[in-house]
């Protein structure tokens, strides 16, 4: 049936066309837009302003917040074995640089080393490091590394691509044969701590008849290997037990920053420096030297003398300790009565002593031992039984062998990680001697100044590629394994040493047969280097030794020491060392203990000098960088740089730190090339060993001046409460005495912390769950800075460069403080480590007007990166201004391309391979700032969590904790009544418990434990002490 | 005409010298000086505007606009390449950049007080001084907010302090920080500023439209007065709007200086940890407003000869309340020394007696004392409040004081605070300066332009001051009192 049809209109029934247009248009009418004819006349109607504000608004908002440049990172398409992305592998290793001694532990993240930590299994250093060792880990991605083999075009070409022409490892080895094929050979190495590298190298020695192996320590420890084979039969160093100890006496000795193996003698001296509030007792310790050493500033009463009167100063502690030498004539009244006090103390302390030289002097360090003989330290703080290998070199070995090069007389120099023509006293003399070398081979790893002159460049892996084994204490081995694949065309020393003495085994192949042989089992193997070390039992008694030294003779060959006139002392600084590891901006940045400079060495200057050159400590000096530079001649040498006036060094000292003025940036790198002067000139050869000091110096002004970075410009903390310091005689006898300043705010009730506010009917956040809190220890905290290179390298701090410095836009979230107090020459030292105190009544959240730092539900005081738009008010208001600002954009995080502040190459595709992806990189414009190293944290509550039971104590570490070789600071949960935290707060030392400006009732969570000083006189104590009775007479 | 000669002594009028005009105060100087009748205040107000700007105008706005462009060079290179440009440290965290913030938002302060408080104390003479006051209030408060914005290390993430709806949470600004109480009571204070001057100008943007003989500027002028046409209604409204809005204003002129010092008052740093800020700041603002205003308004009359509306009397005025606001702020500069003794608290005793009167940095309290609080005492005598040159040297004088003492407040305070550790030092870098400068020259353009564009005084409310009448009547009444009585009776009987 047909549909009727119904119409509506007369077009719709006869089907026009107008009516057909009708249709096909959808909207018969015109929709409601107001049209105008042009643009600008176009109107806004008065209902559509808002949303139009609201788009443009919108579109502002979106359009300003998403303009941040995306990374990409591509994933693993197979996932390797072994490795879950995200979570850490950690294997076992060993710093062993120079004849240092450290096992590690190191984190790897997806394949890649980010930081190391001290091996805990290792009964030497218990888990200790030191901030060298910390920024290691960066040296792998150093961009200054070679990073193929090659051959020498010499000094021609400008450019490093240019100048090592790249060989193929077949084609230099045939050319290096060729080479060295009957002729005698020389390795030059530092020191070995290696048994197997050292069998192999004797077996690649034996193939070429006449040849041998030097050993040269860029800093020589030579007379004290002489003086113990003179005096014991034994070139070898004793292992040291300051553990032991009730009397240690350094003769210039800075164990606990550069001598030997520090983060071994720190742990040791850590020991006896810790209270036993209910039995206090520590160590005491003298210290006598020229400059001020980290060492120095942490002894209880230390003297000063003449670097020239380092030997007169052991013969008159020997003369009183009656060791049938005569007494010198010692001029300096507090010197002489300090070596008489030391003696005194020695005489009661039998058998509990320690003493200990910094001296490179075979004659000194006889008398030395001369003094620990007749202390009965011998068995008792010194173990002859188990020797340490920490140094092997010889200095008249080098000497000859420099001669041996200039007669031509050697054939092949074969250069494995020294730099002699760097670090040797006459490198000019090395650097003729080593064009008439036969043939130059280098195995360093990177264009250093000796490698320039050898011909063949055979770079070596860095430790953290490397098979490897150490023996630090006879005995005692740790191992070291590859953490990542070579990251260029380098080649172990090893294998190249293996190949040229026609031996096909793998290096690591050698290494392992050679252990298996010894451990039994491949199982045995693997297990040890699980571990990572292999110790003898615990338990076996300390051997003593016969002392056959020839006194006498020693005493007799003391030079006289001047007495008058500028002398020039050289030292190490404890970041950098002797300077073969120089080109790193972790430790180029981190400052120094003492002087808290950074990126320079500097003349250390007494207050003396620095007023013969019209400089002054005071404000001018505090508030400008420029230092005046001075010219310093000695042994026909002259260097010019700035002074540095450094309290408490000797009146007529001048001390230089080594290490510094290496060769051209493009070669050494750029946190190293051309920063500071090269002081190993004034090194000297005395016959027998070399001398560090210079006797004879002449110091003129040069009218110019030159900025230093420090990070802290005032020295004193001006009596305030901020560190808190007594006498142990004092402590034993009032331990309430540390804190009497705190008794006044007992009128806001008996819980400071709780009762003084002014909202008592508030709500106070109870803290249910974890909340935590740090004790800082300041009588075993001694300013190594080990923990500031560990929070650099755990939390992506930035590097800014010495400028930046200058401005005092440095990054680091931990700092130590030092500060001088008593007498202007003679100061005493105190270090304060600070970090953000994660105030539970932070002054820095409640000003932030986006609430970009804000307080966790357990106690931390948090940064929202993302949310932080930069207005700095925080960090005005934070009362122990802890707070960094990203003044520039130091690792591209930025919004804007282009802007870049990267001074240290810290912002190559390498160097970032170093980051710890836990943690963001901030980018510019916001704060940052201590987080307790939340992402442990988390990890360790995520681990707890998973494996269904509560977080132990001690399973969340800060990456500061960690690394403190003396457990100066103990971190954990207060709630949690079994840790440490909780004992140290409310069980074991609370008279020694305070907390850093505690009146502001910021309620900090790091408390601080005051420093005693084991000390005679008490005027600290007693000034507090008088004034205490004052205020009570006031009252 | 009885016309004085512009700072002719009121006191020795005619009316002294003939005794006729007894009923006249001797002692209250006109507000205005000259007969001027509306058509004559109209002329003498609006023709500038219809003229050719002279030739120190272009220099002085060119003059400006260089410095504009020189501060947005400086803040450019600021923001690309990070606060770091500037000497600011991880100690002083603030510097040039809020110390003029506070600087020009205190200068702002005049404007408003003028405007404001002496509307609803029913002070006549502001009328002369008004629009110019809170023009300058205005363009000030436009300097300041700068600061804020460009201080920010992540200026493009600024929107973050605006409590909008979001999608993070929502993630709320923090109501606790005293930064975002300043977010809302500059804009607050910014928004009721412009409502109010605008407002004002409404009435006179009509004149100078209806006198227009331009096309474009009857259109633009029109545009501008939002179609007033002077009827009864509109004035009721307009001045229904004018109190409404200085009743808002009022509570502004204490508030936001208050509010502005809580940024430092609320913190726990030694020198800004003080309950005397807010008093002390808004004396403080008031006394640099004033000295702003009577530097503009010198040059001002000067230059366009509008010495007749502002007046020695308005001068001397503003120099009593410089004299007063000074001697607060000095009282209060004492209070904080005698309570930084008086705590016993070491920190706050060596803030200011150790790093501020004295230190690397005393120097700038030194200068801070002189300027504000030892020369402005030459205005007890009344010969120098009326000194034209002595009150515009004093009126820079004043300004840099100010600026010194928020350079003091801000800087001597957080170079050495608590930890020694941290101590350091502040010198300003070339973008800080250039910074501020630049601020000078957006200040200085728009002062220029509204000198050139807009009526520098309240036309339509001096008028309501203006005593054209009864000076018309005494005028007349003069005839007749010079006649002798006879012949006045007998042409009075004539009537």
């Amino acid at each position: 049936m047909e549909q009727k049809k119904y119409w509506k209109g007369l077009e719709e029934l006869h089907n026009t066309t107008a009516h057909q247009e009708v249709v096909k248009n959808e909207f018969r009418e015109d929709l409601p837009f107001e049209e105008s004819d042009s643009f600008l006349g176009a109107t806004t109607p008065r209902r559509d302003f808002l949303k139009y504000l609201g788009f443009t608004t919108a579109a502002a908002t979106i359009a300003a917040s998403c303009d941040i440049p995306v990374k990409k990172a591509i994933p693993y398409v197979n996932k390797p074995q072994d490795i879950t992305p995200g979570v850490p592998n950690y294997y076992a290793s060993a710093y062993t640089v120079d004849g240092e001694y450290v096992p590690l532990v190191v984190k790897t993240r997806e394949g890649r080393p980010i930081k190391v930590e001290g091996n805990e299994m290792s009964s030497i250093t218990g888990g200790s490091t030191t901030a060298r060792v910390q920024g290691s880990v960066l040296a792998l991605y150093d961009v200054a590394r070679l990073r193929y083999p090659g051959i020498n075009n010499g000094p021609d070409k400008t450019k490093l691509e240019e100048r090592i022409k790249e060989l193929t490892f077949a084609e230099l080895d045939k050319q290096v044969a060729a080479a060295i094929a009957g002729k005698p050979v020389v390795l030059l190495s530092s020191t070995l701590l290696s048994p197997t590298t050292k069998k192999l190298i004797g077996e690649f020695l034996a193939k070429y008849p006449g040849s041998r192996h030097v050993t040269y320590d860029a800093v020589s420890y030579s007379g004290m290997l002489l003086a113990n084979e003179a005096s014991y039969g034994k070139r070898a160093l004793p292992t040291y037990h300051f553990e032991n100890a009730k009397v240690i006496v350094s003769l210039g000795a800075d164990f606990l920053g550069t001598w030997l193996n520090p983060s071994e003698y720190s742990r040791q001296y850590g020991a006896t420096r810790k209270i036993n509030a209910k039995n206090p007792e520590m160590s005491k310790h003298f210290h006598f030297e020229s400059m001020m050493s980290l060492t120095g500033a942490n002894a209880d009463e230390r003297f000063t003398h003449r670097p020239s009167e380092a030997g007169v100063v052991a013969q008159a502690l020997l003369a009183a300790l009656g060791g049938g030498v005569s007494a010198p004539v010692i001029a300096d009244a507090r010197l002489k009565e300090g070596i008489a006090k030391a003696a005194k103390a020695i005489q009661a302390n039998p058998g509990k002593t320690l003493v200990v030289s910094g001296s490179n002097d075979q004659n000194v360090q006889t008398l030395v031992n001369a003094i620990n003989n007749l202390a009965g330290a011998n068995g008792a703080t010194i173990d002859w039984a188990v020797t340490a290998n920490y140094r092997q070199g010889i200095d008249a070995d080098m000497v000859q062998l420099v001669n041996d090069m200039n007669a031509g007389s050697v054939g092949a120099l074969l250069v494995y990680g020294v730099n002699p023509a760097y670090d040797y006293f006459d490198a000019e003399k090395f650097k003729a001697g080593i064009k008439k070398v036969g043939v130059a081979v280098s195995f360093n790893d990177r264009y250093d100044e000796t490698t320039e002159l050898c011909k063949y460049i055979v770079p070596d892996h860095h430790y953290l590629e490397s098979w490897g084994d150490a023996e630090g204490r006879t005995g005692y081995f740790a191992f070291v394994q590859p953490t990542i694949a070579p990251l260029f065309k380098t080649r172990a020393f090893q294998s190249s040493l293996l190949t040229w003495s026609g031996n096909a085994t793998a290096w690591e192949d050698y290494l392992k047969n050679e252990w298996i042989a010894k451990l039994g089992s491949q199982e045995a193997w693997d297990k040890t280097l699980q571990d990572g070390v292999i110790e003898p039992a615990a338990g076996a008694a300390l051997a003593g030794a016969s002392f056959t030294g020839d006194v006498a003779s020693a005493s007799a060959r003391i030079a006289a020491p001047k007495t008058s006139g500028f002398e020039l002392a050289l030292y190490e600084k404890v970041a950098i060392g002797n300077g073969k590891e120089a080109n790193n901006p972790w430790l180029q940045e981190m400052p120094d203990p003492i002087t808290r400079s950074t990126w320079d060495n500097y003349a250390c200057v007494s207050n003396k000098v620095a007023k013969t050159f019209k400089t002054e400590l005071g404000d001018d000096y505090e508030i400008n960088a420029e230092k005046q530079v001075l010219k310093i001649t000695a042994k026909g040498k002259t260097v010019e740089l700035p002074l540095l006036i450094v309290p408490g060094i000797h009146p007529e000292t001048i001390a230089i730190a080594v290490g510094y003025g290496r060769g051209k940036k493009q070669y050494i790198g750029k946190a190293a090339g051309e920063v500071g002067k090269n002081a190993y000139p004034f090194v000297s050869f005395n016959g027998t060993t070399f001398d560090y000091f210079a006797p004879e110096a002449k110091v003129e002004a040069t009218g110019s001046t030159y900025e230093i970075g420090l990070t802290q410009t005032h020295n004193s903390y001006e009596g305030r409460p901020i560190v808190k310091e007594t006498t142990l005689e004092e402590f034993i006898k009032n331990p309430k005495e540390v804190n009497h300043d705190r008794e006044h705010l007992a009128q806001y009730g008996a819980d400071f912390r709780n009762d003084a506010t002014l909202y008592t009917g508030g709500t106070k956040f109870e803290y249910p769950g974890i909340k935590w809190g740090m004790s800082i220890d300041l009588n075993t905290c001694f300013g190594c800075g080990a923990c500031v290179v560990a929070c650099t390298a755990e939390n992506n701090v930035s590097v800014v460069g010495k400028e930046q410095v200058i401005k005092a836009h440095e990054m680091h979230w931990l700092r130590i403080d030092r500060y001088f107090s008593g007498d202007e020459n003679n100061p005493e030292v105190v270090f304060q480590p600070m970090l953000c105190q994660h105030c539970d009544n932070a002054p820095c959240e409640n000003v932030c007007p986006v609430a970009a730092t804000n307080h966790s539900s357990e106690g931390i005081n948090q940064m929202a990166y993302n949310r932080c738009i930069g207005t700095r008010y925080c960090a005005n208001n934070c009362p122990y201004k802890v707070r960094r600002f990203n003044w520039r954009d130091w690792n591209g995080a930025d919004s804007f391309e282009g802007n870049l502040l990267d001074t240290a190459d810290m912002n190559d595709a390498l160097t970032r391979m170093v980051l710890n992806p836990d943690v963001v990189v901030r980018s510019r414009g916001t704060m940052e700032k201590c987080s307790f190293c939340v992402q442990r944290l988390q990890d360790a509550k995520l681990t707890a969590k998973k494996a269904g039971r509560p977080m132990k104590d001690g399973e969340a570490r800060t990456a500061c904790q960690q690394a403190c070789a003396t457990d100066a600071i103990v971190f954990g949960n207060i709630n949690d009544k079994e840790s440490r935290i909780y004992k140290v707060r409310n069980e074991e030392q609370q008279d020694r418990l305070y907390y850093v400006l505690e009146e502001t009732h910021v309620l900090p969570s790091i408390n601080y434990l005051a420093k005693i000083r084991n000390k005679d006189a008490a005027p600290v104590a007693a000034a507090h002490g008088a004034e205490h009775k004052k205020e009570e007479a006031h009252h | 005409m009885n016309k004085r000669s512009p700072g002719s002594d009121p006191g020795m009028s005619k009316a002294q010298n003939t005794m006729h005009l007894k009923y006249e105060s001797t002692l209250r100087e006109p507000l205005i000086d000259g007969v001027k009748d509306y058509h004559q205040v109209t002329e003498d107000i609006i023709s500038p505007i219809e003229a050719k700007p002279g030739k120190l105008w272009y220099i002085g706005l060119f003059i400006s606009v260089l410095l504009l462009l020189f501060g947005v060079f400086s803040v450019t290179w600021e923001v690309y390449w990070g606060t770091g440009v500037w000497n600011l440290n991880k100690t002083i965290g603030w510097g040039w950049d809020i110390t003029n913030f506070v600087w020009w938002v205190g200068i702002g302060h005049a404007g408003t007080l003028i405007s404001a408080i002496l509307l609803l104390f029913r002070q006549g003479w502001r009328t002369g001084v008004n629009r110019a006051a809170e023009a300058m209030t205005i363009f000030a408060v436009m300097c300041a907010g700068q600061f804020p914005i460009w201080h920010m290390g992540r200026v493009w993430m600024a929107f973050f302090v605006m409590p909008y709806p979001n999608t993070r949470g929502p993630l709320w600004v923090n109501f606790n920080s005293p930064l975002l109480w300043d977010v809302f009571a500059i804009s607050t204070y910014f928004t009721v500023s412009l409502l109010f001057w605008y407002s004002g100008l409404l009435p006179d943007f009509a004149t100078v439209r209806d006198r227009a003989k331009t096309k474009l500027r009857k259109y633009l002028y029109g545009v501008a007065s939002f179609g007033w046409t002077g009827s009864t209604k509109h004035w009721q409204r307009h001045e229904s709007l004018s109190l409404v809005l200085a009743g808002l204003s009022t509570p502004l002129v204490l508030s936001v200086h208050t509010i502005v010092s809580f940024d430092f008052a609320t913190s726990v740093i030694p020198g800004w940890h003080t309950t005397i800020f807010p008093p002390y700041f808004v004396a403080g603002a008031i006394f640099s407003g004033f000295a702003m205003v009577q530097t503009l308004l010198i040059i001002t009359r000067k230059i366009l000869g509008l010495e007749d509306y502002i007046t020695l009397g308005h001068v001397e005025a503003m120099n009593k309340v410089i004299v007063l606001t000074g001697s607060i702020v000095g009282v209060a500069y004492l209070t904080e020394l005698f309570m930084a003794w008086y705590s016993g608290v070491q920190y706050e005793f060596d803030t200011f007696y150790k790093f501020r009167a004295a230190g690397p940095l005393g120097w700038s309290y030194w200068i801070m004392m002189t300027c504000n609080v030892i020369s402005p005492q030459v205005f007890w005598f009344r010969k120098m409040r009326r000194n034209i040159m002595v009150t515009f040297i004093m009126s820079i004088i004043v300004n840099i004081g100010m600026w010194f003492e928020r350079f003091v407040i801000i800087c001597t305070s957080l170079y050495r605070d608590y930890l020694p550790s941290s101590w350091s030092y502040y010198r300003p870098s070339w973008p800080e300066v250039g910074f501020y400068l630049g601020t000078f020259g957006l200040f200085f353009t728009c002062y220029f332009l509204f000198a050139k564009y807009f009526p520098v005084i309240a036309v339509a409310e001096i008028k309501s001051i203006l005593k054209t009448s009864g000076q018309n009547f005494k005028e007349k009444m003069d005839v007749y009192e010079e006649q002798d009585a006879e012949k006045f009776a007998h042409d009075q009987a004539h009537h």
